[in-house]
């Protein structure tokens, strides 16, 4: 991916925000126990992250970072950072880098807000949040305890420069037209610049001023499958700009939920999975030219059937609500158990749990666990025959 | 008489002296750990519940003694989210030395064989770069799915399935420990199913006892508990071309209950083999195709639905 391969080694391949980013340096020259955290504010893809690991490394700071994927409850939050804020004789010179705090809300983060600016208000190591805007309630009262540093688009101007770089280096080209419609589409945001022309250049999108014109997937898909000719269909496939995993799924999940011969469905999944695996061996190698083959697999599924409607889900609801929500109890309950019988969680339940739970069925067996468990364990108990 | 646990735990062998059958292997760890420090790393593998675990687990305690807790780190590889889970685990285990009392610091990895290959790779790295402090216990249910590098590092002991005699034996013995009424027949109808797994056993042993005495009759009404079953009527389902429902069954199993994938492919395999269907080459090749398929592709639901559509349209 391009944007990763040309994510900056060194503060000074930066571009734009020239301003916000010495004054990060200065604060970094400047700390002392009891400085207020830096809170970096920005639109997407123009270098939060990347400042935050540069100046770490210069100065020499190891890095522990929370970002939105990592669970936000008080405890998790504490788990992590504690033993940093506590003793930090073992650990080296730490820093902490809390990457897109806006995410933090909703029920799902229990008390890791206000975990957080407990932390903040008193902080014994540098403390660095990023995120892309400030007006949330949370961040209403995170913004009382850092000091602010906004972060800007990038000037159309710099952008080019930085573009016509890549392609060099790429040994790459853009017709000038598409150049600055990649730069004007991309609003300041370098990443998806990189991201957009890759797919431009490596033709996983043919390069075409109609390229531009974007289907969703809904309209994508069904468009797709009541083309009229080969040729349309293809038109359709590739002007649904969106993400290669997505596409893929989409078509996935619309074939399954179309009601087809088992012959039929076969045929399509067959082409499906050849999708797929063209897609994992990018993913794996990296090498996004291939991505270009994508599509043409993907053609193959035109086959003047219009049967197939766009689908976004591929499961029953009684299923996917019982992944959501049983699905969630009974992994917690799992690796809980496994651990005890020395399994792994998949071998427990597949070749544990159900003698555990006929056992408590029949009254020989208490287990001492938590109350939490209490409604799960009746509910498969239930389903046991 | 009520329990607070599974007897499987309860009548896990502490010692490697207890341990049922494996003689030969069982003597030549006790000979191994009297002298620790020379200890090699090893390699247990063999089939399920045949004390492979509980090997380790017994070694562990007698060579580490007290300190047991602290200088053993148990993994399971089908648990770990990538081999960098598992290298960050061994660092912070390995980071604090002070290990004047024990001859070195044990890791038990389970389910080694669930790795890629280039992941095991880099546990060979992480093998070599933990040598001087560590030992490590690999188990694997399939030793040819180990890359030789790492078969070369370890002293391998191939654990093989408890026979009948051993089974009921234990059975017996635990029945009696439980006050449970147990007949012949009964136990012998629980090795039946077990097939020398002895924690099939001793599981199906609770559940039968959970319903009275350990009869012929109250066996045949508690086989079949296991999830495994589930993945016997996903194959029926599929042949039969119901592939819709074969296919919410098998979600079902992977995304409600977490069974792995590879496992679910392992038990799929079990499941053809006793089906004895006429086209049984044929199925196991085009499982074989969908195997492979899943790990080079990126999404196994898409490569596991495609494998049952596939099975569903074979005659
Ligand atoms: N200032 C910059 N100079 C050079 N490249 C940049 C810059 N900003 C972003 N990039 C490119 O975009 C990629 C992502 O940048 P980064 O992770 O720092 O974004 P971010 O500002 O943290 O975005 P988000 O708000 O989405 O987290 C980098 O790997 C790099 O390729
Ligand atoms: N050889 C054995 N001797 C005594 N008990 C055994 C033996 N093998 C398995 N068991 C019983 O089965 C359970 C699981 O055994 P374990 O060692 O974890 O199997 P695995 O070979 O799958 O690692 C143990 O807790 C024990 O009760
Ligand atoms: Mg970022
Ligand atoms: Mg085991």
């Amino acid at each position: 991916m391009w944007s990763e391969k040309y994510r900056p080694q060194n503060i000074s391949d930066m571009v734009g925000n020239e301003e916000s980013r010495s004054s990060i340096m200065e604060w970094f020259a400047k700390w002392k126990k009891g400085t207020k955290p830096l809170l970096l504010i920005g639109p997407p893809g123009i270098g939060k992250t990347t400042i935050a690991y540069l100046v770490a490394k210069q100065f020499g700071y190891d890095l522990i970072g929370l970002n939105a994927s990592d669970v936000r409850s008080k405890s998790r939050i504490n788990e992590i950072l504690a033993p940093v804020l506590g003793n930090t004789t073992i650990l080296g010179t730490p820093m902490i880098f809390v990457d897109e705090v806006d995410g933090i809300h909703g029920r799902g983060d229990y008390g890791g807000a206000e975990a957080l600016i407990q932390i903040l208000k008193d902080p014994t190591v540098p403390i660095v949040l990023a995120a892309n805007s400030d007006v949330s309630d949370k961040m209403k009262s995170i913004k009382k305890v850092v000091k602010i540093i906004s972060f800007k688009p990038i000037p159309p101007r710099l952008l080019r420069v930085y573009l016509e770089n890549i392609l060099k280096k790429e040994n790459a080209t853009l017709s000038p037209g598409s150049l600055i419609k990649v730069i004007d589409k991309s609003r300041g945001d370098i990443r998806s610049m990189i991201n957009l022309t890759q797919s431009l250049v490596t033709g996983f999108n043919p390069q075409t001023e109609k390229s531009f014109e974007t289907i969703n997937v809904e309209d994508g898909i069904n468009a797709f499958f009541k083309a009229n000719s080969v040729e349309e269909a293809r038109g359709v496939l590739y002007a649904m700009q969106i993400d290669p995993r997505q596409k893929i799924d989409a078509f996935y999940s619309s074939i399954i939920t179309s009601n087809l011969d088992k012959n039929t469905l076969a045929k399509y999944l067959e082409i499906i999975s050849r999708s797929d695996i063209l897609f994992g061996k990018i993913m794996k190698t990296q090498n996004w030219r291939l991505l270009r083959y994508l599509n043409e697999t993907l053609i193959e599924l035109y086959q003047n059937d219009d049967r197939i409607r766009y689908s976004k889900y591929n499961l029953s609801w009684p299923l996917l609500n019982r992944i959501r929500w049983d699905g969630r109890k009974i992994k917690s309950l799992s690796s809980l158990m496994a651990h005890k019988l020395h399994l792994s969680s998949s071998s427990f339940s597949t070749i544990g749990l159900p003698f555990v739970l006929f056992c408590i069925k029949n009254k020989k067996l208490e287990l001492e666990l938590e109350e939490t468990f209490g409604e799960i364990i009746e509910k498969e108990m239930e389903l046991i025959k | 008489m009520l329990s607070t646990g599974m007897w499987v735990e309860k009548y896990r062998p502490q010692k490697l002296s207890e341990i049922v059958n494996q003689t030969e292997i069982i003597g030549s760890l006790e000979e191994l750990i009297k002298n620790p420090a020379d200890m090699p790393h090893l390699l247990f593998s063999g089939s399920a519940g045949v004390g492979k675990t509980t090997a380790a687990l017994c070694l562990a305690r007698q060579v580490l003694g007290e300190n047991v807790k602290d200088y053993t780190l148990e993994l399971n590889a089908s648990d770990e989210r990538g081999i960098g889970m598992v290298r960050e685990k061994v660092k912070k285990f390995t980071r604090f030395a002070g290990m004047a009392d024990a001859p070195f610091k044990l890791i038990i990895l389970d389910e080694a064989d669930e790795m890629t290959n280039d992941a095991q790779t880099a546990l060979r790295r992480i093998i070599e770069d933990t040598a001087k402090f560590c030992r490590f216990i690999l188990i694997a249910n399939n030793i040819s799915k180990i890359i030789d590098p790492i078969q070369s590092r370890c002293a391998t002991f191939k654990f093989t399935s408890v026979p009948e005699e051993d089974v009921i034996a234990r059975l017996a013995e635990i029945t009696k420990k439980e006050k449970v009424k147990a007949d012949k027949k009964g136990l012998k109808e629980i090795y039946d199913y077990s097939e020398g797994d002895l924690r099939h056993a001793i599981n199906l042993l609770q559940a039968t006892a959970s319903l009275g005495e350990v009869s012929q009759e109250n066996v045949k009404a508690s086989a079949g508990l296991a999830k495994t079953s589930d993945v016997d009527l996903v194959l029926k389902m599929a042949l039969d071309g119901k592939i819709t429902d074969a296919r919410e069954k098998m979600i079902e199993l992977i995304k409600v209950y977490g069974m792995s994938e590879s496992d679910f492919l392992k038990y799929l395999n079990s499941s053809v083999f006793k089906s004895k269907h006429e086209h049984l080459s044929k199925i196991l090749e085009v499982i074989a195709k969908y195997d492979y398929r899943i790990l080079v592709g990126a999404n196994p639901e898409i490569q596991l639905s495609a494998l049952l559509a596939e099975l569903g349209n074979i005659e």
